[in-house]
C-alpha cells in the first residue's frame, strides 16, 4: 500500500504546486489522476519517486517512508517503480535495445554496465519485454527511427525491465492520437490485471472511465475529488475543470486489441 | 552464425583501431610534439604576453620639467632644502655632506623608462654633468653621487642638483598606432566588402550553371553543370592566403592582391552555397504561376526570386563576416589591411603596438559576428 | 506603411531633424530614427577620415534627406530611404575602391599568363631514370703556412675512376677534372658540392647545369672554374676543406617518380594533414572539459559558476576571433620554426571554436531521458553513460570531423610564418620564382582539401 500524507511543494520560484495532498493506493489499483495542466498532477508523481523531493509531507510504501530514504536506499526504492512519461523521453540516438536495458541499470552491476557489457539473461528479458509491448522485431532500430505509439511502447517496456511493483505514468498518451492511446492504455491495463499498481494521469474522462479503478482529481495543487470514476459525471467535470470546460472525448472508437 | 558475425565486427574495430593508432603515432612524429620545449621555452612567450595585455593605445605630451633642490657642501655651509613631499621630486640621503663623501640621490613620479641627465648647478651658474640614469617603469631611479670638491659652497650660495624631468602633461589622447590600426581596420573592413561584394556579382549568375535543376540538361548542359560544380569545388578548397601568395607575385604587394584572392574564393564558396539554394527551390508557387498564365519573366520574377533572395543575402553577410576574418591576416602575405601592419609590426618586434592591432582585430571580428548572426537570424 | 505614425509639427520635426534622425524619433519612429543618426554619422566620420572633401556630396545628401524626411514623417508620410541607401552605397564603394588602390592595368595579362602557364605544368613527377654517379673530393682553399699539404683529389670506385688536378684550388680559380669508366657517349652533368652540403652547377654564369658528353671509352675531361660561392657559408675563409665534384648520367627507363620538388610537396603535404590530425585531436581533448565550463544550463546554478561561465566563454570569444596564423606568430617565438609552431597554434584557435560548437551541443541536450534514467535506479555514472553521452557523442564527432576539415585548410597556411606545412615550401618556391612547383603545391591542396571534404561529409551525414 502506498500512503500519500499532507504532501506539499512549493518551487524555489514561490509556485506551489501541491497543498496537503493525502490519499492512500491500495495494491494492484488502477489509479487515476486528473487535472488541468499545471494542477500539480506531474509533480504528485514525480514526488512518489522523488524525482522532486517534496517540501513537506510524507510518503509511506508499506512500512518504508520515501520522503526520507537516503541516497541509495532511494536507488533501490527507484528499481521497483516503473516511469512511463509523455514525451517517451528515449535517448533518440541510442537503439531501442539500448533504451529498454537502459531501464535495468539499478540492478546491473555498475562497472560493466559503464563499458556497455549487458549479460545474456538480461537481454533476453529486454527482447521479452519488447514482446510483450509487440515490438520486438525493432530491437536494433534506432529510437527516434520509431513512431509515436512505438516509441510508448519501448518506453513501457522499459519500464518492465525494472520489474515494478507500480508504474508511475505521467500522461502517457497526451503526445499520442485516440487509436494509440487506448492500445498504450491497454498495454497498461494488462499490466495492471498481473498484478502492478498504476498510477496514472489522464485528461480524457472516457478514458479515465474506461481505465480506472478509482480517481484523485487536483485543482491548483489541492485534492478536490476521490472516488470511484462513475461518480465524475459532468457536474464534477466541470467543478475541476473550470466552468468553460468542455468534456472531450477521445474517441468514440475502440482501439484495436 | 552471431558468434561469427560478433567475431568479424571485433577483427574490424580491432583493425582499424590500430590503424588509427598507427596513424597517430605517425603524425605525432611528423609534427614533432615536444612538449617539453613548449614548457621550458614558455617564458619567451611571457613579454609577447604582457604586451598583448598592455596595447599601445594612448599618450600624453610630455614637457621638460628642471628639477632642483640646493645640496651645502660642507654641512652649514648654506641653508638646506626643503624636501618636496609629491611630485616628481628629488631626495638626497643627507641633507648636506662634505666634500668627496659619497651619499645616495633619489629620483621620484618621473617619467618612466626614460633617460635622464643630473648636474650641478654651480654657484656661478655653470652646469657639471653628474651622470645619466635610467628610470624604471614608476619612475623611480637611484643613483650613489660623490659631493664634488667643486659644487661647494661658494659665498653662502648653494650648488644645486638638477635633473630634468619628462613629465606627461594634458588629457590622455589616442596615440599614433590607435590611428594607424584604425586607418589599417578601416582598409581591411572594405577590402571584406569590396571582395564579397564583387564576388557576389560574379557568383550569383555562375551559381545558375552549377544548378542541377537549371543547367542540367542535356548533354551540354551536363558538361556545364560538372564543369562549373569542379571548377567551384576546386578553388573553394584554397584558404584565400595560399591565393593572395600567387596574387601578390602577380599584381605587387597591396590591398589589391589581398581583395582579388578573396574575391575568387568567395566566388566559389558563394557559388556553390547559391546553386544549393536554387536547387532546393520548391517548384510549387512556379508551377501555380505558370497556372495563371505568367510569361517566364514573371514566374522568375514572383516565384523564384522571393525563394532564393532570403537564402542569398543570409550567405553574403556570412562571407563578409568570413572575409573580415581573412582580410585581417591576408596583409600577411599579399599585403595591404590590418594585417600588413600586424606583420610589420612583430617584425619589428613592436609587440604593443602590434597588440594594438590584434585587439582591434577582436573586437571588429567579434561584433561583425553578432551583427552577421542577428542578420541572418531574422532573414531564416 | 506608417499609417500610425503619430501626427506631429511637421516643422518642428524637421528642425529637430538638424540633429540627424531626432525629427523622426520626434515623429514618433524611433527605430527609424536611430538607425538614421548611427548611418550618418558613420558616414560622415568615414568621408571626414578619408580627407578628401568631394566625398561630402554623401553626407550632406543624406542630412539634407534626414530633414525632408523628418518634414513630411510628420505630416503622416515616410520618404522611401532609396537616396540615402544610394549615398551610402557610392560612398562605400567608392572610397573603397579608392583605398583599395584598385588598379586594373595592374593585373598585366602578360605577367599573369608567365606565372600561370608553368603552374599549369606542376613540377610533380619526373621521368624513371637511372643514375650512373661518381664523385671526386677536391679541397679549397689551398691550405697555406704548416698546414699539411692537401690530400690527391682523385678516386676510385670499382672501374669508375675519376681527379681534379691541381688537387686543391682557390675560388674562381680554373679546375681539370676528368672521369672515365662511364657510360660511352651519354650526357653527363657535372657539379659542386661544397663541404657542407649545398649543390652549386657550374655551367653559365654559376646559374645553370654544366653538361658534357662522354667519349666511346666512356670518359671525359673538362675545366671547370671553382664556383664563386662555395665559401660563402664558412666562418673562416682560408680554412682548407674538403668539397666533391659530382659526375652524374642519367639513362631514363620506362615510367614516371616523383620528382624533388614533388617529393617537397608530398612531404609538406603529410606534414600539414599529421598536423591538422593532431591539432583536432588534441584540442578536441582540450575542448570536452572547457566545453562543460562554457555550458549555460550546467553553469546557471549559482553566481560563482555564472561568473565562470562568463569569463570562460569571453575568452573563448576572444581566441576564436585571432587568426590562427596570428597565433602561430607566438609559437615560432615560443617553439622555433617548424609544424609544431602550426600545431600549438591550430590547436588554440581549435579549442576555442570546438568548446563553443560542443557547450552548444550540451546546452541542447534533452533532459527528459536524464530523468527517465534517473526514475530507473541508476546510479550518476550510469545516468551519465546511458542519459547523456549518447545525446552528445555524435555531434561532438561530427562537429570534431568538421574541424579536422578546417584544420587541413589552415594548415595550409601556417607555414607561411615559419608554422611548416606545405605552406612553408609554396612561399619560399614562390619568391624563387619555381612556379612549377606552385603548380604541384595547388595541385595537391586541391586533391587533399576536395577529397577530405567529400569524405568528412559522408561521414557527417551518417552521425547526424
Amino acid at each position: 500500500m502506498l500512503s500519500v500524507q499532507n504532501l506539499t511543494k512549493v518551487y524555489p520560484n514561490g509556485t506551489q504546486a501541491l497543498k496537503e495532498v493525502s490519499f492512500d493506493v491500495q495494491d494492484g489499483e488502477f489509479l487515476v489522476v486528473i487535472g488541468l495542466s499545471g494542477s500539480g498532477k506531474s509533480t504528485l508523481l514525480r514526488c512518489i519517486n522523488r524525482l522532486i523531493d517534496p517540501t513537506s509531507g510524507k510518503i509511506f510504501w508499506d512500512d518504508l517512508d520515501i520522503t526520507a530514504a537516503s541516497p541509495s536506499e532511494l536507488r533501490h526504492i527507484r528499481r521497483h517503480i516503473g516511469m512511463v512519461f509523455q514525451q517517451f523521453n528515449l535517448v533518440k540516438r541510442s537503439s531501442v535495445m539500448t533504451n529498454v536495458l537502459s531501464g535495468r541499470l539499478g540492478y546491473a552491476n555498475p562497472w560493466l554496465s559503464l563499458l556497455g557489457i549487458w549479460p545474456a539473461e538480461e537481454k533476453q528479458r529486454a527482447i521479452h519485454a519488447l514482446e510483450r509491448v509487440g515490438i520486438a522485431d525493432k530491437a536494433q532500430s534506432r529510437a527516434d527511427a520509431l513512431s509515436g505509439g512505438q516509441q510508448q511502447r519501448v518506453g513501457i517496456a522499459r519500464a518492465l525491465m525494472q520489474e515494478p511493483k507500480i508504474i508511475l505514468a505521467d500522461e502517457p498518451v497526451a503526445s499520442l492520437d485516440p487509436v494509440l492511446s487506448h492500445s498504450i492504455l491497454q498495454y497498461l491495463e494488462q499490466l495492471n490485471k498481473d498484478g502492478m499498481t498504476v498510477i496514472c494521469s489522464l485528461h480524457f474522462l472516457d478514458l479515465v472511465h474506461r481505465y480506472a479503478t478509482r480517481v484523485i482529481a487536483l485543482k491548483d495543487g489541492i485534492k478536490v475529488f476521490e472516488g470511484l470514476p462513475k461518480e465524475i459525471d459532468r457536474a464534477k467535470f466541470k467543478e475541476i475543470y473550470g466552468e468553460d470546460a468542455q468534456e472531450v472525448r477521445a474517441t468514440s472508437l475502440e482501439a484495436p486489441a | 552464425m552471431k558468434d561469427l558475425s560478433h567475431l568479424k565486427k571485433l577483427v574490424r574495430n580491432s583493425l582499424l583501431f590500430a590503424l588509427l593508432l598507427v596513424v597517430f603515432v605517425y603524425s605525432y612524429r611528423v609534427t614533432g610534439i615536444d612538449v617539453a620545449r613548449l614548457v621550458r621555452d614558455a617564458p619567451k612567450a611571457r613579454n609577447i604576453v604582457l604586451d598583448f595585455l598592455h596595447p599601445d593605445l594612448f599618450r600624453r605630451d610630455v614637457e621638460i620639467v628642471t628639477l632642483d633642490m640646493a645640496f651645502p657642501i660642507p654641512c652649514g655651509s648654506a641653508p638646506e632644502a626643503e624636501p618636496a613631499a609629491s611630485g616628481p621630486r628629488l631626495a638626497t640621503s643627507v641633507p648636506c655632506a662634505a666634500a668627496r663623501e659619497r651619499f645616495a640621490l633619489e629620483g621620484f613620479e618621473l617619467a618612466p623608462n626614460s633617460t635622464i641627465e643630473i648636474r650641478w648647478r654651480l654657484p656661478d651658474g655653470r652646469l657639471w654633468t653628474i651622470n645619466r640614469v635610467q628610470t624604471d617603469a614608476d619612475g623611480y631611479f637611484q643613483v650613489e653621487v660623490e659631493a664634488r670638491p667643486i659644487a661647494a659652497t661658494a659665498d653662502g650660495v648653494p650648488s644645486l642638483i638638477q635633473a630634468d624631468a619628462l613629465v606627461p602633461v594634458g588629457p590622455y589622447k589616442p596615440s599614433q598606432t590607435f590611428d594607424d590600426v584604425m586607418a589599417n581596420m578601416l582598409v581591411t573592413i572594405f577590402m571584406a566588402l569590396m571582395a564579397t561584394t564583387i564576388a557576389t556579382l560574379v557568383a550569383a549568375p555562375l551559381s545558375f550553371l552549377a544548378a542541377s535543376n537549371v543547367t542540367k540538361r542535356g548533354c551540354i548542359g551536363t558538361v556545364v553543370y560538372y564543369g562549373m560544380r569542379s571548377v567551384f569545388n576546386i578553388l573553394r578548397s584554397y584558404e584565400p592566403l595560399v591565393m593572395a601568395v600567387v596574387f601578390a607575385f602577380w599584381l605587387g604587394f597591396g590591398p589589391f592582391a589581398g581583395t582579388l584572392a578573396m574575391t575568387v574564393v568567395t566566388i566559389a564558396s558563394l557559388g556553390k552555397l547559391f546553386s544549393e539554394s536554387i536547387e532546393s527551390i520548391d517548384p510549387g508557387p512556379i508551377e501555380a504561376l505558370q497556372a495563371t498564365g505568367a510569361n517566364r519573366i514573371q514566374t522568375v520574377w514572383y516565384a523564384v526570386v522571393p525563394q532564393i533572395v532570403p537564402d542569398f543575402i543570409s550567405f553574403i553577410v556570412y562571407h563578409w563576416d568570413i572575409n573580415v576574418r581573412i582580410s585581417t591576416i591576408i596583409g600577411f602575405v599579399g599585403g595591404g589591411g590590418i594585417g600588413y601592419y600586424l606583420k610589420e609590426r612583430i617584425d619589428m618586434l613592436a609587440y604593443r603596438q602590434a597588440a594594438t592591432a590584434i585587439w582591434a582585430i577582436v573586437i571588429v571580428v567579434m561584433a561583425l559576428d553578432f551583427l552577421s548572426a542577428e542578420v541572418r537570424k531574422r532573414l531564416t | 506603411m506608417n499609417d500610425k505614425a503619430v501626427r506631429r509639427s511637421p516643422v518642428l520635426a524637421g528642425g529637430l531633424s538638424l540633429i540627424p534622425g531626432l525629427g523622426q524619433m520626434y515623429a514618433g519612429q524611433r527605430y527609424r530614427g536611430g538607425a538614421i543618426l548611427i548611418a550618418t554619422l558613420l558616414i560622415a566620420g568615414v568621408v571626414v577620415w578619408y580627407g578628401r572633401p568631394g566625398w561630402s556630396f554623401a553626407p550632406i545628401g543624406i542630412y539634407l534627406w534626414n530633414i525632408w524626411d523628418a518634414f513630411s514623417l510628420a505630416r503622416g508620410r515616410a520618404r522611401s530611404a532609396f537616396l540615402p541607401l544610394l549615398l551610402g552605397l557610392v560612398v562605400a564603394y567608392g572610397i573603397g575602391w579608392q583605398m583599395i588602390g584598385i588598379d586594373l592595368s595592374a593585373a598585366s595579362g602578360e605577367r599573369a599568363m608567365a606565372i600561370l602557364r608553368p603552374m599549369l605544368r606542376p613540377d610533380l613527377f619526373e621521368r624513371r631514370y637511372e643514375l650512373n654517379r661518381m664523385w671526386t673530393p677536391i679541397t679549397v682553399p689551398c691550405p697555406t703556412g704548416d698546414a699539411p699539404p692537401a690530400p690527391p683529389a682523385s678516386r676510385q670506385d670499382g672501374e669508375k675512376r675519376a681527379f681534379a688536378m691541381p688537387d686543391c684550388a682557390g675560388v674562381l680559380e680554373t679546375v681539370i677534372v676528368s672521369v672515365s669508366g662511364m657510360w660511352p657517349n651519354a650526357e653527363t652533368e657535372i657539379w659542386w658540392e661544397t663541404n657542407i652540403g649545398d649543390d652549386k652547377p657550374l655551367g653559365g654564369n654559376e646559374n645553370a647545369p654544366l653538361i658534357v658528353e662522354t667519349d666511346e671509352t666512356g670518359s671525359l675531361t673538362t675545366t671547370i672554374r671553382v664556383p664563386s660561392t662555395v665559401l660563402i657559408a664558412q666562418p673562416d675563409p682560408t680554412l682548407a676543406l674538403t668539397h666533391r665534384i659530382y659526375f652524374d648520367q642519367r639513362e631514363l627507363t620506362s615510367g614516371f617518380q616523383l620528382s624533388r620538388n614533388g617529393r617537397f610537396v608530398v612531404q609538406g603535404m603529410v606534414e600539414s594533414i599529421t598536423m591538422a590530425l593532431m591539432a583536432t585531436f588534441l584540442s578536441a581533448l582540450l575542448a570536452i572539459p572547457i566545453s562543460f565550463l562554457a555550458a549555460r544550463n550546467l553553469m546557471s546554478s549559482s553566481p560563482i559558476t555564472i561568473v565562470v561561465y562568463v569569463i570562460v566563454r569571453t575568452i573563448l570569444n576572444i581566441t576564436r576571433s585571432i587568426e590562427a596564423l596570428i597565433i602561430a606568430i607566438v609559437f615560432v617565438v615560443i617553439t622555433g620554426l617548424g609544424p609544431f609552431a602550426g600545431l600549438m597554434a591550430l590547436v588554440v584557435h581549435s579549442v576555442a571554436a570546438l568548446a563553443k560548437l560542443y557547450s552548444e551541443v550540451i546546452e541542447g541536450i534533452d533532459p527528459g531521458p536524464i530523468e527517465a534514467i534517473r526514475a530507473t535506479g541508476a546510479r550518476w555514472t550510469q545516468i551519465v553513460r546511458y542519459g547523456v553521452i549518447p545525446q552528445i557523442v555524435p555531434p561532438f564527432t561530427a562537429f570534431t570531423i568538421y574541424r579536422w576539415d578546417i584544420n587541413v585548410r589552415m594548415s595550409t597556411i601556417v607555414g607561411f610564418v615559419g608554422g611548416g606545412g606545405i605552406g612553408f615550401y609554396l612561399v619560399q618556391w614562390i619568391q624563387i620564382n619555381q612556379m612549377g612547383a606552385v603548380g604541384a603545391a595547388f595541385l595537391a591542396i586541391a586533391v587533399v582539401v576536395v577529397t577530405l571534404d567529400y569524405f568528412s561529409a559522408k561521414l557527417r551525414e551518417r552521425l547526424v
